[in-house]
């Protein structure tokens, strides 16, 4: 399992950073939103999967045994709000790009003049 | 008790900025909400900087927010540190808005400027406070996403093309940032900032991914503070947007980035003792990591703001410059600090008071610009010239503004070159022996000395550039907005006045200083456990 986070988290990076070095404005926005949804993976696989006992989740004191593996919340927190963030990143950095897009009349930044 | 008092700040701020969007249609009253707004939260940091750091039984405090107790709940902590950052932030935010009501033109003020300005303001306040490591993270990004929009303001190419760069370079350093706390949670199991540096002591606790995870967080803090090698987005960003606001961007935001190096190094990382060698480095604590990175960097920066500085053709650009080698002056001091276990404290109040100094100055200067950009309508210094004799009051103001710069007792520049060069001569001093450690203090002390020709230099070419030699015509055909020069002579006091009562200042420095040194007095304030729940 920690394998399979990592080997995804690493490809998902090599991905972005590919996307990101692109010309074009669309894929460096594309290889943001990836970036960010790779860090978020990492960010979930940091709390690990654990055994769950009544001490860990306080709900399981009512319930019997044998329980599910459980997650720890409060990755699932963080990357709740990173994912948030994250959308509210895109949707603007895709409105900027067509803004500069119009513009500087090229969406390839290397022609920019500014 | 006053524990509210460490949330004052960021509720005011919110109510100001929420109650100016409400109020979006009637302008007039729009800014007279945004400047009280700010009045009030300068007013709420006075308070709580009297509370914790200025009145003789001052001691930090903490909040908990929706009473979650500490460490599981979010604490904003406002301790002397906290509170020194945000009275910079404060003065300049209250010069910005205020002069932002003059400079922004109608059309462009009723573009949500106002609540905007708010949110960066409130961002920068967060961060400032929280006590809580995604909590920063958090608040980074509410600060980002203002200052996204503020870059891209004017909407022409050069402004969506410098908000693009800008843009793209923060949300991968967020990625990173993201990295570098989840690597940090599943090493310590805490966000919380007092208990990491519980658990960091713990010798139970595997220390040594700290190393690498802390230099993730680093590098967004020093992409924030625009350390070179991550300056590139600092001149574009700075030309494009509007001049009020690059006022509170080189004044408060950068220095957030350089609040939460220290925060983190020496509040909570501090002495943690790392088990993995890092070749070149000598010792084994996170800081003594830090320091030799933070000193190449700030020298490096130094050197590049300078001679950029230099040759740049546009004030606003020279400022820009000139602000990347002032932050470079702030990461030597605080490298000093990491460095030398001897001359920590003397390195923060280095540090902390370069940043106030360049702060108000950089503020003035900038805010100048920007009456420069009313009058002629440029701000090239070829289409300069002669504004001195135009009006002798407001060159007196810039004069004021460049000489801060500069160093020239007793503005408050003086003191802040004074303490970064004391305490790089310090260093000097006590390597005598060690031929290593001697030639890179005397390689330190070079190009701190070369850092402040050049700044020389710059501030005379565009002091001469713009207020002596013959009226061009744009100067000749000018108005000078007198409202605008008034505000800016008040701002020039208060540059006067930092230097000339420099004891207060140093006092509020030299507690800030001891409060970001002392983790014990730190975890103590958040009351781990609940005591002060």
């Amino acid at each position: 399992m920690t394998l399979v986070a990592a080997a995804t988290v690493g490809a998902l990076f090599a991905l972005g950073t590919f996307l990101l070095l692109r010309e074009d404005l669309v894929k460096v926005i594309w290889g943001l939103a990836i970036i960010s949804q790779a860090a978020n993976v990492y960010l979930i696989s940091m709390g690990g999967i654990t055994e769950a006992t009544s001490e860990t989740v306080p709900v399981l004191s009512s319930h019997h045994e044998p329980f599910a593996d459980t997650v720890d919340p409060v990755v699932q927190a963080l990357v709740l709000t990173a994912i948030v963030i994250s959308f509210g990143m895109t949707a603007f950095a895709l409105a900027l790009s067509y803004r500069a897009y119009q513009e500087n009349e090229s969406i390839n930044v290397t022609e920019w003049k500014q | 008790m006053t524990a509210w008092l460490a949330i004052a700040p960021v509720l005011v701020v919110i109510v100001t900025g929420t109650v100016a969007l409400l109020v979006r249609r009637w302008p007039r009253l729009q800014r007279t909400v945004s400047v009280t707004g700010t009045l009030a939260y300068a007013a709420a940091v006075g308070a709580l900087s009297w509370e914790v750091a200025l009145a003789p039984d001052a001691s930090g405090i903490a909040y908990q927010l929706g009473g979650w107790v500490a460490p599981f709940g979010i604490t904003l902590v406002a301790d002397a540190l906290s509170a020194f950052m945000l009275a910079i932030t404060a003065v300049v935010a209250v010069y910005a808005v205020v002069f932002s009501v003059q400079f922004i033109d109608e059309q462009n003020q009723r573009v949500y400027y106002y609540p905007l300005f708010q949110f960066l303001l409130l961002g920068a306040t967060g961060a400032l406070l929280t006590g809580d490591l995604f909590n920063l993270f958090v608040w980074f990004e509410v600060m980002l996403m203002a200052s996204y929009v503020f870059v891209a303001f004017y909407g022409n190419a050069r402004h969506t093309a410098a908000a693009v760069r800008y843009v793209v370079l923060n949300i991968v350093g967020g990625a990173i940032m993201l990295l570098g706390i989840g690597g940090l949670y599943a090493t310590t199991g805490t966000l919380n900032m007092a208990d990491m540096a519980v658990q960091l002591a713990d010798p139970a606790t595997n220390t040594a991914p700290v190393v690498g995870l802390s230099a993730l967080v680093f590098v967004t803090f020093a992409l924030k503070a625009g350390l070179v090698p991550f300056q590139f987005w600092v001149p574009s960003a700075y030309r494009a947007a509007p001049l009020p606001v690059v006022a509170v961007f080189a004044g408060a935001t950068k220095k957030v980035g350089i609040y939460a190096i220290v925060r983190l190094y020496f509040t909570v990382f501090g002495n943690t003792s790392i088990g993995v060698d890092v070749p070149g480095v000598a010792g084994d604590t996170a800081l003594t990591f830090l320091g030799p990175i933070l000193l190449v960097m700030g020298l490096a920066s130094v050197l590049v703001g300078g001679l950029g500085a230099v040759s740049r053709d546009s004030l606003e650009e020279l400022l820009a410059y000139s602000s990347i080698g002032q932050i470079g002056f702030i990461a030597v001091a605080v490298g000093v600090a990491a460095l030398t276990p001897s001359l920590r404290h003397l390195g923060i109040v280095a540090g902390l008071i370069f940043a106030l100094h360049h702060a108000v100055s950089k503020g003035l200067l900038f805010l100048s610009t920007a009456v420069v950009r009313d009058m002629v309508g440029s701000t090239r210094l070829s289409n300069l010239g002669g504004i001195g004799e135009r009006s002798p009051t407001f060159a007196s103001v810039f004069l004021v503004g460049g000489l801060s710069l500069v160093g020239i007792p007793p503005l408050a520049g003086f003191f802040g070159k004074l303490f970064v060069f004391e305490a790089a001569t310090r260093q000097f001093a006590s390597a005598a022996g060690d031929t290593t450690a001697t030639a890179s203090a005397a390689l330190i002390l070079a190009v701190l000395f070369a850092g402040a020709v050049l700044t020389i230099l710059y501030a005379t070419r565009a002091w001469i550039g713009t207020f002596w030699g013959a009226q061009t015509e744009g100067v000749k055909s000018g108005v000078l907005d007198g409202t605008q020069v008034a505000i800016l002579a008040t701002f020039a006091v208060v540059v006067l006045a930092v230097g000339a009562g420099f004891e207060p200042v140093y006092q509020f420095a030299d507690a800030a200083a001891e409060a970001a040194l002392d983790t014990d007095g730190y975890v103590e304030i958040v009351g781990l456990g609940g005591e002060n729940a």
